[in-house]
């Protein structure tokens, strides 16, 4: 076959539907990838146009522009667009779309997901948006304190709006990260073992891993104050046995290690970036990897450093001061591994060097006031002032816009195939790095003369006039620069100069194919020997586009890339990819209505989107399953390969056990609340335990145990290819005992909207029949599946699914059946 | 998967180690033992330095192991990274518990 | 820069903590000195090796031989990537809690106690033993270490005068104490620092210093 046929056949298999149509129906990262990039800068501009109202209204004092009520919205969308809207999913863009042309395979690890992650994303977004356009926009600042923000003093839709939109979104932050971090371990080109990774895939597995066990704390909160807010159930109320500070902590225990995902995925730009700009590789990739690692368990203990001023006892301040001084040292080896880098090459200045350069001024100036903020006393002092508002974004603008822009700059060839026309980049940099030094620096000072965060206006007499115009006539001038590099970018994708195909001579993999890049990326699978394997072998992309590597013959319109041991990278399955569908935006769709109608209060919707969902869920599980056995295929090299499906440890299984670690985050972070309310919050003891039941105990004791003995059971007769149906349909019915238990138990909670305590237990138990019914749901999918014969000993991957879900909710049931049945009996 | 547990276990017992020791001060002082004293010595200090001492002897153990054939990785690169952030992960310990040696308990 | 900036304006301000007028905020402002001075040498001499690694000779080709790149490793990352940042990072800590130990309200007998409560837009001061109450203005004496037991009766705000002492937070259900002292009688702006909801912006108060004479006139006197 030659080059241009095989370009031919793969195009034919692996393209999304021609025009507007194939925008919904597409699964290709490149296309979601892009979808994501685009939104997000959206989403940035929109950010940006509000960041400047901001500015406007304090650029004088006395200014009327606008009023407290608007003024709040401003800034609380400022702030949450930024973080929720335009970092994150840049992040999740730049990653859907770099990831598998860096790891040299042809799609991430579940393509309907990606897709369906960005309709969350896009679906979530918007309405936020839609609450800015009526003006009921959330108003309470973007950490969104209780009791600011609860029921009694944000009686309106407005908070509704951010609890629910963000956790919309986030769904889509959580999806992205399951299948990062299987797509970086299981997905590579075969040979490339965890030491030749691009520096690259490291950053975005730790910052998936981050997500995975970031974003629960979060969601939890978000939860917990809706129930609040809409049914009355106390977490947050001091005088009902809630507390507060119960908020603070779930939602810093998310927004500190959001920092470093911000900041993580930026270092793996300029990791990969800066190292290309100096013609050398990256000097101490072990460290850097190492520090990476470091810094991401460092950030999940610094949450309390947001909290020095709620008059936590003082060892308590000192142990998170002292965290949080420490995170500076993985942070100064990846600063100084760079410069080292520096000198090891020959550093020249084109474009996405001097966005590198703006980072390191800016972000080490950043750091350095970071390191000031981690001091307590003077934290006591600075805290909620302009001086925080300047640091952060010193540590935001300069650790994450200035990287972005050199990424920008230096894949935006590999997106179009071009090269830059006009040199409007470095008018641009100029103007976003002065004008964003005169913002911020001066802003560390207003702050330091007393200037409060969020405020809306001040008197002439405070004696903060001239800087802040100054403040506010720099920000005009940043703008102004994003406004050139806008036009930049447009002109460069209308104008039709083709570029050379690598032109910063790099070595990694993205450059290693045809640009603009095909939809299968590569025409076939490299070998990887080494961490630059474009450098070693200039002639590798027309070896790979003659065939020469793996799966280099299409096959009947299958979609193939190959599954890799984790550490050595030695090929290990053949996985075949679903095609372009529709369900994952009618998923997102269902999902919107599931959301809507909570954000409504149309509850009667409830169910039936829960079921439509259900249902949807199904059809996606089905579609994957085969009805007849695969055999073991070529896929060249003169190796052959078993398909996936049949693996213990399928793709599913390994999504699973993600997902699980995130899950397993969220339900450790509701215990966690429990046992918050319980030891610290005023109004406690409650004013009866909840009454243990020995019968309770016991059937749900014995309902749990049998449910994993049929699981156990049923993967094992279908092993040894019986059909299980006895053992699936005694788990069902087990299953079904955990929910009755469950569903007597949460009948039995007195009042929970009289005490914090009770309406804990309520979601602790809610939590388990929820589990349960999943459960259920999954033992009724295995039992469709046996009877239509789609199950077979080499068909086996879904038992093993299901026998994770079933041990997570025993394992969880159990510590709810505790939590609940225990104090009451030892008391 | 090994070799990825190897490289991030140091930290993530760190981790839970200095939740823990966070957790039991703020338990203690909630619970009243802050006057509590054997001689000189409260009881709540010496509960805590002793926490800290449990820590550190578990990233000593854990260095250790990295560092045994029958534990290390066959792969070059994970036993460095491993070792890196294992002395990451004792570091770590040893600096943010150090606190509880120093500052006042509540 | 940091020059422009002081150009620009001077360190004073009825709520500047760079002019403090206590000896928490004294403990603290030096604290920030020394720590800017210390924050500009390191960010002046990460920059010149910045600039330095542009301005090199290119003499010979970079050489990529493993004992090179050990000893590059061995510069860059191990001595000033982790035992540069380790030794100042530990000095600074230990300067820190030192700091805050010595800021921590303790048994004298000298202190006075207060009770401060918030609510949107009001702060309400009472005086136990004294059976005084007042609002929006906080009278203390002079020289004396006074300690402010600081609650809420609505929403969470914050309880700061920059030219004393740093700030802490009134919550719902907790009372919070926090340790203040003004060196001369005078009057000290404060300022409600957390965020509340639409009359933020103007959530003020004020700190009355008085000196002993006239804080026996107010420990006396009836009402306000
Ligand atoms: C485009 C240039 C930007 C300008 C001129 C700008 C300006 C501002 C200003 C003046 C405030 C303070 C409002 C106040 O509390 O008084 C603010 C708050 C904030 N900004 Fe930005 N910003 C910019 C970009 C960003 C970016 C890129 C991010 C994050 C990735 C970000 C995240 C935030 C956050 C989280 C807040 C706090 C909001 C709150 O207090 O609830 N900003 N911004
Ligand atoms: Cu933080």
């Amino acid at each position: 076959m030659r080059a241009l046929e095989r370009h031919r056949k793969l195009t034919a298999i692996w393209s999304s539907e021609p025009g507007f149509r194939g925008w919904f129906s597409t699964v290709n990262h490149t296309d979601v990838g892009k979808l994501f990039l685009v939104t997000a800068f959206v989403f940035f501009l929109i950010g940006g146009i509000l960041a400047m109202l901001i500015r406007a209204q304090l650029a004088t004092p006395h200014s009327a522009f606008a009023g407290p009520e608007i003024y709040n919205q401003i800034f609380t969308m400022h702030g949450t667009i930024m973080m929720f809207l335009f970092a994150i999913p840049t992040f999740e863009g730049l990653a859907i779309y770099l990831l598998p042309k860096l790891l040299g395979t042809r799609d991430l690890a579940y393509p309907r997901l990606t897709s369906y992650g960005y309709w969350c994303y896009l679906f979530g977004g918007s309405m936020l948006l839609v609450s800015m356009v009526l003006g009921i926009a959330p108003n309470g600042g973007w950490f969104m304190y209780p009791p600011l923000t609860g029921p009694i003093y944000s009686p309106g839709i407005n908070t509704d709006f951010w609890l629910i939109g963000i956790t919309f979104v986030e769904i889509s932050a959580m999806a992205a990260a399951v299948e990062l971090c299987v797509s970086i371990l299981k997905y590579r080109a075969p040979g490339m073992s965890l030491d030749k990774m691009p520096i690259f895939a490291w950053y975005a597995l730790v910052t998936a891993l981050m997500i995975l066990t970031g974003f629960p704390p979060l969601i939890l909160g978000s939860i917990l104050l809706e129930l609040e807010r809409a049914f009355g159930l106390p977490f947050f109320q001091a005088d009902l046995g809630g507390d507060s500070l119960l908020w603070q902590h779930l939602f810093w225990l998310f927004g500190h290690p959001e920092v470093y995902i911000i900041f993580l995925p930026a270092a793996g730009v300029i990791s990969t970036v800066l190292p290309v700009m100096c013609r050398t590789t990256l000097l101490g990739y072990g460290w850097v990897v190492a520090a990476a690692v470091a810094l991401a368990f460092l950030s999940f203990a610094l949450w309390v450093h947001h909290m020095f001023t709620t008059g936590i006892p003082h060892m308590s301040l000192a142990l998170f001061s002292a965290a949080s001084t420490l995170v500076a040292v993985p942070t100064g080896v990846q600063i100084f591994a760079w410069i080292g880098t520096l000198w090891k090459g020959r550093p020249e200045l084109h474009l996405p060097m001097l966005h590198i350069l703006g980072f390191f001024v800016t972000f080490v100036i950043g750091g350095l006031t970071g390191v000031m903020v981690a001091v307590v006393p003077f934290d006591w002092q600075v805290h909620d002032t302009a001086f925080v508002t300047a640091h952060l974004h010193y540590v935001l603008f300069g650790g994450f816009v200035f990287p972005i822009l050199a990424g920008i700059y230096y894949w935006l060839p590999q997106v179009t195939g071009r090269k830059r026309f006009f040199r409007l980049g470095e008018i641009a940099f100029a103007l976003i790095f002065i004008g964003f030094h005169l913002t911020f620096l001066a802003m560390h000072w207003v702050g330091l003369l007393g200037q409060r965060r969020r405020i809306d206006t001040y008197l002439p007499e405070d004696g903060w006039t001239t800087v802040n115009l100054v403040s506010s006539v720099g920000s005009f001038i940043m703008a102004m620069g994003i406004a050139i590099v806008i036009l930049d970018v447009v002109v460069h994708v209308l104008t039709a100069t083709r570029g050379p195909r690598n032109p910063w001579g790099a070595g990694t993999l993205e450059w290693a194919m045809i640009i603009p890049p095909p939809a299968y990326n590569f025409a076939s699978l490299p070998h990887v020997a080494s961490r630059d394997p474009l450098a070693d072998d200039p002639d590798l992309p027309l070896r790979l586009a003659r065939g020469e590597g793996y799966l280099g013959e299409p096959r009947e319109g299958r979609r193939e890339t190959l599954m890799v041991d984790v550490s050595s990278g030695a090929p290990e399955a053949l996985v075949v990819y679903p095609a372009n569908t529709r369900l994952p935006v009618a998923m997102a769709a269902m999902t919107g209505l599931f959301f809507l109608s909570l954000l409504l209060k149309f509850y009667w919707a409830v169910p039936i989107a829960l079921a439509g969902v259900a249902a949807l869920a199904w059809r996606w599980v089905w579609q994957l399953g085969r009805s007849v056995d695969e055999a073991p295929a070529p896929v060249g090299h003169g190796i052959t390969l078993p398909s996936a499906l049949g693996a213990d440890r399928s793709p599913g299984w390994w999504g699973t056990s993600f997902l699980l670690v995130a899950n397993g985050t969220f339900f450790g972070s509701l215990l966690f609340g429990f046992a918050f309310l319980w030891t610290v919050a005023p109004g406690w003891p409650p004013p009866a335990l909840f009454e243990a039941s020995l019968g309770e105990i016991a059937v749900g004791v014995a309902a749990l145990a049998v449910t994993v003995a049929a699981v156990e059971s049923a993967v094992r007769t279908n092993r040894a290819g019986g059909r299980p149906l006895a053992a699936l349909l005694a788990g069902l019915i087990a299953v079904f005992c955990v929910v009755a238990v469950c569903a007597v138990m949460m009948a039995r909670i007195p009042a929970p909207t009289e005490h914090a305590y009770y309406a804990t237990l309520l979601v602790l138990t809610g939590y388990a029949l929820f589990h349960a019914l999943l459960t259920g749901l999954m033992f009724a999918f295995l039992i469709a599946r046996v009877r239509a014969g789609f199950t077979s000993p080499s068909r086996r991957a879904e038992f093993t699914i299901v026998s994770l879900w079933t041990k997570y909710l025993v394992l969880t049931g159990a510590l709810v059946l505790a939590a609940c049945q225990l104090p009451d009996l030892f008391t | 998967m090994t070799d990825v547990m190897r490289i991030v276990l140091s930290p993530l017992v760190w981790l839970a180690s200095f939740s823990a020791v966070y957790g039991l001060n703020g338990l203690l002082c909630g619970h009243g033992l802050v006057d509590a004293a054997v001689g000189s010595l409260s009881v709540q200090r010496a509960i805590l330095v002793g926490a800290y001492g449990l820590a550190l002897a578990l990233q000593a153990a854990i260095l250790v192991g990295l560092h045994m054939p029958r534990f290390a990785s066959s792969s070059g690169f994970v036993r460095g990274v491993s070792v890196a952030t294992g002395m990451a992960g004792f570091v770590a310990a040893a600096w943010s518990l150090m606190p509880v040696l120093t500052t006042s308990l509540c | 820069m940091m020059a422009t900036l002081l150009a620009l304006s001077g360190c004073g301000g009825p709520l500047s903590m760079l002019d403090p007028a206590g000896p928490a905020a004294r403990d603290i402002a030096t604290l920030w000195w020394v720590m800017l001075v210390g924050a500009l040498l390191i960010f002046v001499f990460v920059l010149a090796l910045v600039v330095a690694a542009f301005r090199r000779p290119r003499t010979a080709a970079p050489t990529h031989s493993p004992r090179d790149e050990a000893a590059r490793e061995r510069l860059f990352v191990v001595t000033l990537g982790i035992a540069f940042p380790v030794v100042v990072l530990l000095a600074l800590l230990a300067y820190g809690l030192v700091i805050g130990e010595r800021l921590l309200p303790r048994d004298e007998p000298s202190v006075v106690r207060v009770d401060a409560q918030a609510r949107r837009s009001t702060w309400d001061f009472t005086y136990p033993g004294l059976g005084r109450t007042s609002r929006n203005v906080l009278h203390i004496p002079a020289g004396r270490p006074v300690d402010v037991a600081i609650t809420t009766a609505d929403v969470i705000h914050s309880f700061w005068v920059p030219r004393l002492a740093g700030k802490l937070d009134a919550i719902p259900g907790h009372i919070n104490v926090l340790r203040i002292e003004a060196d001369r009688p005078g009057t000290y702006s404060g300022l409600s620092a957390e965020f509340s909801g639409p009359g933020y912006s103007h959530f003020k108060f004020e700190v009355v210093a008085h000196d002993p004479a006239g804080w026996a006139d107010f420990s006396e006197d009836g009402t306000e």
